[in-house]
């Protein structure tokens, strides 16, 4: 039984590996270890949604899972979103346009929410859209702007 | 001085401005939207090592010993620093009034739960948190002191050592007449409040990196750091340090709300470094600590206060008694926070004899520290809530009151019965617009349809002032010594480079307000140029300008007279260059739409680059004592502050915005929750640079101000244990909790501030708190009950609503 | 804020579990969906010696419907009872509870035997599992056995698990399909764990208007979720009303065992108690009279 591990995974289309100690969070190995600093980290406690990134596909909180648990899994952070030559995820754009963000440092974790929300979901309406965010803390903004941002990417993703 | 700032954007050297009174992409989006921003927990460096703090588990304990042998035996822990060398290399914590302060850690006792008593740097902040658990200390319990009203009466212990009293600051102010105002009303209603403290939660907690090279003396600090001139001089004080040996760079942040001065951490952590003796080491504060240890919590205050009134509702007289529970110390600016009321005692009404009286007292709590709209939205509730209160016993529509008092459209520039001035304004007009666009009187007859119903609808309606630019002078009644002037530079450096583009440096970072686009803008129209062609960067405390920072609603209009000044003086050097360039007089060259033109001679013209760019080349072309350099910096300051006299009179501020709101809730009758039906505002800023990002900060401000009045406080018990040391327990308002406001704008541009922008950062905060608690107490009304604590939790709803039952 | 230290197993089957945790009886966690684990751990108010991560033993992850009813398997996430077919057919109840249940991003890792392992009284599922009559499998070194979830619940986050037993599946049986249910919660914000919340299932004869059957189970105001008999009882044979609802949560709100905490006082969550049943009831009523 070693205290650390080997841990292989793909984030955003790259296989990255790395060893940890089996206690390290899944955040503090993105960023202290694979150089992702992108997801920050706002509560360590699973409340305040800055550090969600995608999971398989799925939208979770990398501060209250072991790094050790994403070993084979393929992940997805928000510096996965746009292409690499500078052009910004329509649910960046948004973002963008509609004002969604101030200081920035929770809208990785915002973003990576609505893209499974749109994902999954490309209709969804005011209230689920407000039921999916619900799980995401912003002090900045009031969350008015973020909503019609998300509103915005899913029209212009419908349409596309 | 350059010539006369523009008053208005309509006069800028620009036929029609492009960006600036409109909404204009950021330039801080792509970065933050990517996830490229670099804060101050992004920043690791080879060989840097990770700090993390023991912290007291007793609210009030003498320290008998403390054993760190343990801990420095683990495998990758570089030192462990204690209150010893703390006290041999430091002085206590800056703090006004001074002399109320404890060290960075706690040296003989602890003062609060979660005050620092240790500190261990690691090779990662895991090993960091495993040393703390092998230092050994003792501690002798002694009696907590949690009752901020018990505290000040000499019956209690004392928190400081060295001190024969808990009673920091104790003030009274008195303006006008006061007797006279209350022996003229007929009527005064007297309550009491009872405010609860809360605080900023920025989503990005505190980091500071603290590099103390023992060969040079340099110490650098890096992290997410705000106002590098308010930490040094806390750091020059309290480390004994050179000031030009002490480098600070600013990391963006990812918000402050108050809290990233962090004054006492810095000090902390630099004290480490030293100890360190070359190593960098971080700190990144966590969530709990946060919580628990930042001293930014704010306003845990008993008031007891007085309106007096004719019967037609003219306000006579207004006293407010008001015990602020600082905490453990008098620490940093907190004491600031009971004064900044002087500066609108009567809020947007005029009250001509008031009666403040303001005590700071010392428990064993977490500090107090700054926060957003530093100390004003309780005193706006009380205002608002007392005003209804009246309107009630005398019989009228409290908006009749409110529009009895307002100060006047024509009674502007007002001087304030302390003396403070406010600009402009047009408060009645903002609140009929209010009125107007709320459908008011249909919401009323809701409300009285619901009432009929048995359901419990109110309505709320409360206005505010937010003085812009604040800072030192207030400060001058808590330590007349040190607070001597009535400065609050901003500066900036602008350039254009041999390509013809425009660099500007700044002494701020980014961190929410759009603080480098602002400077963009403005820039892009005033030498006509596309925002594409400027760069704007933040330098570190050693290459800047003097600058405040965007700091007491005072970004805008610093900052643009800092912009528009550098620009100015840049323009006026161009254009001696200019002039040898078109043959023309200096006298006749101006520039306008990003040209160089030659007054009244059509089609002689140059554009800025092309004059900056042989200005560069050809030296020996220049006019006489024109150097080929094509730069300029300026500093704005605020004009005609005054430091106040002895009785707290003086000119405080500069701007004064008004807002005005409103607010539909109803009260479930018997679980005593509040859900918002309705939420609107008007916010008279008055000329929005960015509107967007103006409407962004008011929507902000409302969710903050949400928080303030139903959910967020931090609760301690008997012991002085706190009760919400995590995010399950300290409620942040979310997307569910934050009402979808309407915003309506009301522009009475200011005739004092450049570009006639009013500070409106802290906003909504001022105004909402008030709208909320009095429209919680508007739907309890029928029930003859009120309450007069916030926030408004569901339990304390509940228990006047058992109060009305048993009526 | 950074765990302690701890060995790590991340078994692919069960008797590998059960073996590791079995060699462990005091000091070891079990580590299903993490979401209430992991914050312990990483404020270092959870101290085990090892972690036993039984997120990679895949046979435990399924939804299946048997004669028995719905299986749900000890890696089965929360947010299978919006996404399964069917739970929302079978148990549209449980569907309407996972809203309840804090945010889809705690939903996505969050376990569904995971929150009744962890036990905690405020929380929705455990109550449900009660309210449903599941049957909770507890799988030892040795042999599987099946609790009751009426027995499961001992105390604040205990059950009748042992040390060295995984909670592996729970069954809810096919529910009575004449009975209509209602779930709900006063919270401080949505997606918090409830002050006070009840689950509750009505029936009324199929000839008169008379209640035949009822099913009161709270949260948040006992060491355990609470199933109120006294006034069930109270219910059964009387015509659907205010009158009888009344009764019942009068009853309800004494019978309840709360206690006091910063956000409510035992005294607030008996009324209110009362209140939710009332309200529960009536939406109960309301489901039947729409079916």
């Amino acid at each position: 039984m070693a205290t650390t591990r080997t841990i292989k995974l793909r984030v955003n289309g790259r296989d990255y590996e790395g060893t940890a100690e089996v206690r390290k969070t899944l955040v503090d190995f993105l960023r202290e270890d694979l150089g992702l600093t992108g997801t920050n980290v706002g509560c360590e406690h699973g409340v305040c949604g800055a550090c969600t990134i995608l999971m398989n596909g799925e939208a979770v909180r990398s501060c209250i899972m072991l790094a050790a648990q994403a070993d084979g899994a393929e992940l997805m952070t928000v510096e996965g979103l746009a292409k690499p030559g500078g052009e910004l995820h329509p649910i960046q754009e948004a973002f963008r346009e509609k004002h969604g963000l101030q200081c920035g440092f929770c809208t990785p974790g915002f973003l990576m929410t609505t893209y499974e929300l749109l994902q999954k979901h490309p209709d969804a309406d005011e209230e689920e859209i407000k039921e999916w965010l619900s799980g995401n803390l912003c002090r900045c903004t009031g969350y008015q702007d973020i909503l019609e941002s998300v509103k915005l990417a899913a029209s212009r993703l419908r349409n596309r | 001085m350059p010539k006369a700032e523009p008053k208005l954007p309509s006069e800028l050297p620009i036929t029609q401005p492009r960006y600036v009174g409109k909404d204009s992409p950021r330039m801080e989006d792509p970065l933050s939207l990517t996830g490229k921003v670099e804060y101050g927990n992004d920043i690791r460096t080879l060989g840097m090592l990770h700090a993390a703090i023991l912290r007291s588990p007793h609210a009030h304990a003498l320290i008998k010993s403390i054993d760190t042998s343990r801990a420095e035996k683990l495998p990758g822990v570089a030192a462990v620093l204690t209150g010893k060398e703390v006290k041999a290399w430091s002085r206590p914590v800056f703090g006004v009034p001074e002399g109320w302060t404890g060290y960075a850690l706690a040296v003989e006792k602890t003062h609060w739960a979660g005050e620092p008593v240790a500190v261990v740097a690691a090779s990662d902040r895991y090993i960091a948190e495993d040393a703390l658990e092998l230092i050994d200390v003792e501690y002798e319990p002694l009696e907590p002191v949690v009752d901020a009203l018990k505290a000040g009466t000499g019956s209690s212990p004392c928190v400081l050592e060295g001190k024969d009293s808990n009673v920091a600051y104790d003030r009274r102010f008195v303006f006008g007449d006061v007797e006279g105002g209350m022996a003229g009303a007929d009527l005064i209603v007297r309550e009491q409040f009872r405010w609860h403290r809360s605080s900023g939660n920025p989503i990005e907690t505190c980091v500071c990196i603290a590099d103390w090279d023992p060969f040079t003396g340099m110490l650098t600090l890096r992290g997410g750091h705000r106002s590098p001139h308010l930490i040094l001089p806390a750091l020059v004080i309290s480390l004994g340090v050179s000031s030009q040996q002490v480098r600070i760079v600013q990391s963006p942040l990812g918000g402050s709300f108050g809290v990233k001065t962090f004054a006492r951490y810095v000090v902390l952590i630099a004290l480490m470094a030293k100890k360190l003796g070359g190593r960098a080491v971080k700190w990144t504060e966590d969530r709990i600590e946060h919580l628990v240890g930042n001293s930014s919590h704010a306003w845990d205050r008993h008031y007891d206060c007085e309106l007096a009134l004719k019967r037609d509702g003219t306000i006579t007289a207004m006293t407010m008694k008001l015990v602020d529970d600082l905490g453990a110390f008098a620490e940093w600016l907190a004491i600031g926070m009971l004064l900044k009321p002087l500066l609108c005692l009567g809020s947007c009404y005029h009250i001509a004899n008031v009666d403040y009286s303001c005590k700071g007292v010392l428990t064993n709590k977490t500090p107090q520290g700054p926060l957003r709209a530093f100390g004003l939205p309780p005193h706006f509730w009380i205002i608002e809530q007392l005003i209804d209160i009246a309107a009630k016993k005398l019989g009228l529509e409290a908006n009749e009151i409110r529009r009895r008092n307002f100060i006047r459209k024509d009674q502007f520039p007002y001087i304030s019965p302390s003396g403070n001035v406010y600009d402009s304004g047009n408060y009645e007009g903002s609140l009929e617009l209010l009125l107007d666009r709320s459908g008011y009187d249909r919401l009323r007859r809701e409300q009285q349809q619901a009432r009929a119903e048995g359901r419990l609808v109110g309505i709320g309606v409360a206005s505010s002032v937010e003085p812009g630019l604040t800072g030192p002078p207030m400060l001058a009644l808590a330590s007349p010594r040190i607070f001597t002037r009535t400065s609050s530079p901003e500066g900036i450096l602008v350039r254009f480079d041999g390509f013809g583009k425009i660099i500007a440096e700044l002494g701020f970072p980014p961190g929410g307000q759009s603080q480098h686009s602002f400077v963009r803008q403005i820039l892009a129209d005033y030498f006509g140029v596309k925002l594409e062609d400027i760069q704007v960067l933040t330098v570190d405390s050693l290459s800047m300008q003097p600058s405040t920072g965007p700091i007491s609603s005072s970004m805008a209009i610093a900052l643009s007279g800092a912009v528009l000044g550098a620009a100015a003086r840049l323009a006026d050097k161009l254009k001696l260059v200019a002039a040898v360039m078109l043959e023309a007089s200096a006298d006749d060259v101006e520039l306008f739409d990003g040209q160089f033109r030659v007054r009244g001679v059509p089609g002689k013209s140059l554009a800025a680059a092309a004059v900056t760019q042989f200005m560069m080349a050809r030296p020996d072309l220049l006019p006489e004592g024109v150097d080929g350099n094509p730069q300029a910096t300026y500093v704005w300051n605020p004009p005609d502050r005054t430091i106040p006299d002895e009785k707290g009179f003086g000119r405080y501020s500069v701007t004064a915005a008004g807002a005005q709101h409103l607010c539909m809730v109803e009260v479930d009758r018997e679980t005593g929750q509040v859900k918002i039906l309705k939420y609107v505002m008007v916010d008279d800023c008055g000329v929005r640079l960015n509107p967007s990002v103006v409407r962004g900060m008011l929507m902000g401000g409302m969710a903050h101000g949400v928080g303030a009045a139903l959910l967020e406080e931090y609760v301690y018990d008997d012991q002085g244990q706190m009760l919400t040391s995590s995010y399950m327990d300290y409620l942040m308002p979310t997307i569910m909790e934050v009402p979808a406001a309407e915003e309506h704008e009301m522009c009475t541009p200011s005739p004092i501030a450049p570009l006639g922008v009013k500070g409106v950062g802290e906003g909504a905060l001022h105004t909402t708190p008030a709208t909320v608690l009095c429209a919680v107490n508007d739907a309890l009304e029928p029930l003859g009950v009120r309450i007069t604590e916030a926030p408004m939790t569901p339990l304390r709803i509940w228990r006047a609503l058992q109060g009305a039952a048993s009526h | 804020m950074k765990p302690a230290r701890f060995d790590y197993y991340d078994p692919r089957n069960l008797p590998e579990a059960l073996e590791i945790l079995d060699a462990h009886p005091d000091d070891g966690k079990i580590l299903a969906g993490g979401q209430s684990l992991m914050p312990l751990l990483n404020m270092r108010l959870a101290r085990p010696k090892i972690v036993v991560d039984i997120n990679r033993i895949e046979a435990l992850n399924y939804v299946r419907a048997t004669d028995a009813g719905v299986l749900i398997g000890a890696n089965a996430r929360q947010r299978v009872l919006q996404t399964e077919k069917l739970i929302g057919e079978r148990f549209p109840i449980m569907r309407e509870a996972g809203y309840l249940i804090a945010h889809p991003q705690i939903r996505s890792r969050g376990t569904i035997c995971g929150s009744l392992a962890h036990a905690d009284p405020a929380a929705e599922l455990p109550a449900l599992a009660v309210a449903l009559d599941a049957e909770l499998v507890a799988s030892g070194p040795k042999a599987s056995r099946t609790i009751s979830a009426d027995a499961f619940f001992l105390s604040y986050f205990t059950t009748a698990l042992q040390p060295n037993e995984i909670l592996t599946e729970a069954r809810f049986p096919e529910a009575p399909k004449d009975m209509a249910w209602s779930v709900l919660e006063v919270s401080r914000r949505h997606g918090d764990f409830a002050l006070v919340g009840i689950v509750a299932g009505l029936a009324v004869e199929r000839e008169r208007p008379v209640i035949n059957r009822a099913r009161l189970v709270y949260f948040g105001v006992g060491a355990t979720p609470m199933r109120v008999k006294e006034a069930e009882e109270l219910l059964i044979g009387q015509a659907p009303g205010e009158a009888a609802f009344d009764a019942a949560a009068q009853i309800a709100g004494q019978r309840v065992d709360p206690s006091n905490d910063i956000h409510a006082t035992a005294e607030y969550r008996r009324a209110v108690t009362a209140t939710l049943t009332r309200r529960a009831l009536r939406a109960a009523m309301q489901k039947l009279k729409a079916n």
